[in-house]
């Protein structure tokens, strides 16, 4: 296990340092940040003291070893839109995104799943049809659009919830349920194949055979192995989670990581964006490692090839 | 009896093809009888239907299975389940791909003595490993942590033997038991499957289409041929005097190392028949050396010849 740890580490590394290294490139490339950032009609003599203060007039080499260095040693820059350290523009932003994806994941498993496992069970029922149905329906919808028919019911109609921003609990209600709908829909269609192909399978004849109750093979005997797959999806449906924060924390309005960046990358300021994406590609490296460590820990068969007994 | 198949017949639940066509079975209280046929043939299918585990596109079209004097069909599901892996139990063909890959082994066989014993705790642990031991799985303590990928195929046919013989069934039906497995293995698991049957004199309902599996296990053989049973009789007497002239191809079929008998084996002419497209009447006879113009008309009956064997045939081999 030690092994399989210290082997993971060192992809995870070497996963970030790619990420910095082609977004570093990426985003020195796509434009000057200080015509971005200062108005049109700022000075030449601005501009150039923009990119001095900045180190942008030194070469792209010399930029990308100062930063790389930086970054080993913790240091991730100042916000060029208002000069507080980035560290602290994006860190008070990771709480926000972090409960309003937590909750939705927490949602869209709580719903999706047993709507598969139920749909599964009624294979080609009247009841499994309409279940399919939605979800195809809530697969389909993008989860912006999602959003806004949500806050154009519940706040501008019936005026229960607010439309946007973090007062209280009650503004993450409708995020939460964007993400909760929109993934749950693509889980209960992943849950409803995986437990088709489990029940399917000749120990759950024999779990008949067996005597044993129809509830304890459905939760007891088939829904471990069909756990499997669906972690994996999970793994995709968490990725989906953090993309999908960019558009919902916008459309309500959510001081999260999301909206955070879509604002750095409108504004040019490259520090944030830099970091954001070092921390989205964090999270996205401590997901699949989560996703590995929980497939080994559901399949034994996968335990044993990882002690190298094979 | 202990278990009575009368006129049982399965159809497909989306059209007319018949899987099982009046099948009769009978079973004596620790009795061995064996059903012996070609593959496709629904030997397997009368095991499900026996233990109401039809797949989903299969539907029981007449017929009655009575045991131990019930109708199965008249007891609700939580009696039938009771029964099921209480007082029938079930091993199968392929017993690897039988045992579910997250369940250890001491918790497959602990779920057995809870369930139908009311075991619990170190007495279903002790018990377990009892099972273990007598189904001959050395070092019996520590594989109970084992999962059934790390077992080999023999082994884990002996893990559902065990797991058989915890609830201390009445019959055991046993599908194929030995087809997945190696020659040498599958002698190992007929010695066990007679050592318990000698222990236990329960009842054994064994299904091969291998005939020298039959031979060496049964008291009585059923011969079955597309969903029928063609020919039942006690072993010595089917494999001496094959009335029907199916069971009498099938032994031709059989190599043999007797080096008295220079006769090579025999195929059957032709090939076994859809069962979406049966020939009429006696679905052997466009394959038979001793057809008569009756045999494409009508369905011979299964008749009682002498000796308590009896043949589904117009025109049998002479038994005399």
């Amino acid at each position: 296990m030690s092994r399989f740890l210290a082997n993971r580490l060192l992809r995870a590394l070497i996963t970030l340092f790619l990420t910095v290294t082609f977004v570093f490139i990426v985003l020195r490339f796509s434009g000057d940040p200080a015509e971005q950032m200062l108005s049109p009609d700022a000075t030449p003599e601005a501009m150039q003291a923009f990119r001095e203060r900045w180190g942008l007039d030194r070469s792209i080499l010399e930029q990308y070893l100062f930063y790389v260095r930086n970054i080993a040693s913790g240091e991730f820059g100042f916000s060029y839109a208002n000069g507080r350290p980035v560290i602290d523009v994006v860190t008070e932003r990771i709480p926000k995104t972090l409960i309003l994806t937590g909750a939705g994941l927490v949602t869209l498993i709580l719903i999706g799943v047993p709507a598969g496992i139920a749909a599964a069970l009624r294979r080609n029922t009247a009841a499994d049809r309409i279940t399919m149905s939605l979800a195809v329906g809530g697969y389909s919808i993008p989860s912006f659009l999602l959003g806004l028919a949500l806050i154009y019911v519940f706040a501008v109609e019936l005026r229960w919830l607010p439309s946007s921003g973090s007062g209280d609990w009650r503004h993450a209600v409708l995020p939460i349920a964007t993400y909760g709908l929109a993934g749950a829909a693509g889980i209960a269609r992943f849950t409803r194949s995986a437990m088709i192909e489990v029940l399917d399978q000749p120990y759950i004849r024999a779990a008949k055979a067996a005597g044993i109750a129809p509830i304890e093979i459905v939760f007891r005997h088939a829904l471990p192995n069909a756990s499997i797959p669906i972690v994996t999806m999970l793994g995709f449906n968490v990725a989906g989670l953090l993309g999908g924060a960019v558009l919902v924390e916008t459309v309500f309005a959510w001081p999260g990581l999301g909206s955070g960046f879509v604002r750095a990358v409108s504004q040019g300021d490259l520090a944030v964006v830099q970091f954001m994406v070092l921390i989205f590609t964090a999270f996205m490296v401590s997901v699949n490692f989560t996703v590995d460590v929980l497939y080994a820990v559901l399949n034994p068969r996968i335990r044993l090839s990882d002690h190298g007994a094979h | 009896m202990l278990l009575q198949v009368s006129d049982l017949a399965i159809r497909s639940r989306s059209g007319g093809v018949r899987i099982l066509d009046g099948v009769d079975l009978q079973l004596g209280a620790g009795e061995v009888l064996g059903l012996v046929g070609e593959s496709g043939c629904g030997k397997s299918m009368t095991c499900y239907a026996i233990a109401d585990l039809l797949p989903a596109g299969l539907v029981r079209a007449g017929g009655s299975v009575r045991f131990d004097g019930v109708d199965m069909g008249s007891l609700d599901e939580p009696a039938r389940r009771r029964l099921r892996g209480g007082r029938i139990a079930m091993i199968f063909q392929d017993p690897t791909s039988h045992l579910n890959p997250v369940h250890r082994v001491g918790t497959y066989l602990e779920g057995a003595l809870k369930r139908h014993r009311g075991l619990s705790g170190t007495d279903a642990r002790m018990e377990a490993i009892r099972l273990l031991e007598r189904v001959g799985i050395s070092d019996a303590k520590r594989r109970m942590n084992a999962y059934p990928h790390e077992f080999s195929g023999g082994m884990n046919q002996r893990l559902m033997i065990a797991h058989a013989l915890a609830c201390e069934p009445d019959l055991l039906i046993a599908d194929e038991p030995t087809t997945a497995l190696d020659v040498t293995t599958q002698a190992q698991i007929l010695d066990l499957i007679e050592t318990v049957r000698a222990e236990t004199g329960m009842a054994i309902l064994i299904v091969s289409h291998d005939l020298g599996v039959i031979a060496r296990l049964a008291d009585r053989a059923a011969v079955m041929h597309c969903g029928r049973i063609v020919e039942t009789a006690p072993v010595e007497a089917l494999f001496d005097r094959p009335a029907h002239p199916y069971t009498s191809a099938l032994i031709g079929c059989m190599p043999t190392v007797d080096p008295d008998d220079c006769d090579p084996p025999r195929p059957i002419r032709g090939s076994v028949p859809s069962l979406a497209d049966l020939p009429g009447g006696c679905h052997f006879h466009p394959r038979c050396d001793r057809r008569m113009p009756a045999c494409g008309l009508a369905r011979p009956p299964l008749a009682a010849l002498a000796d308590g064997q009896s043949s589904a045939c117009f025109n049998p081999v002479p038994t005399w």
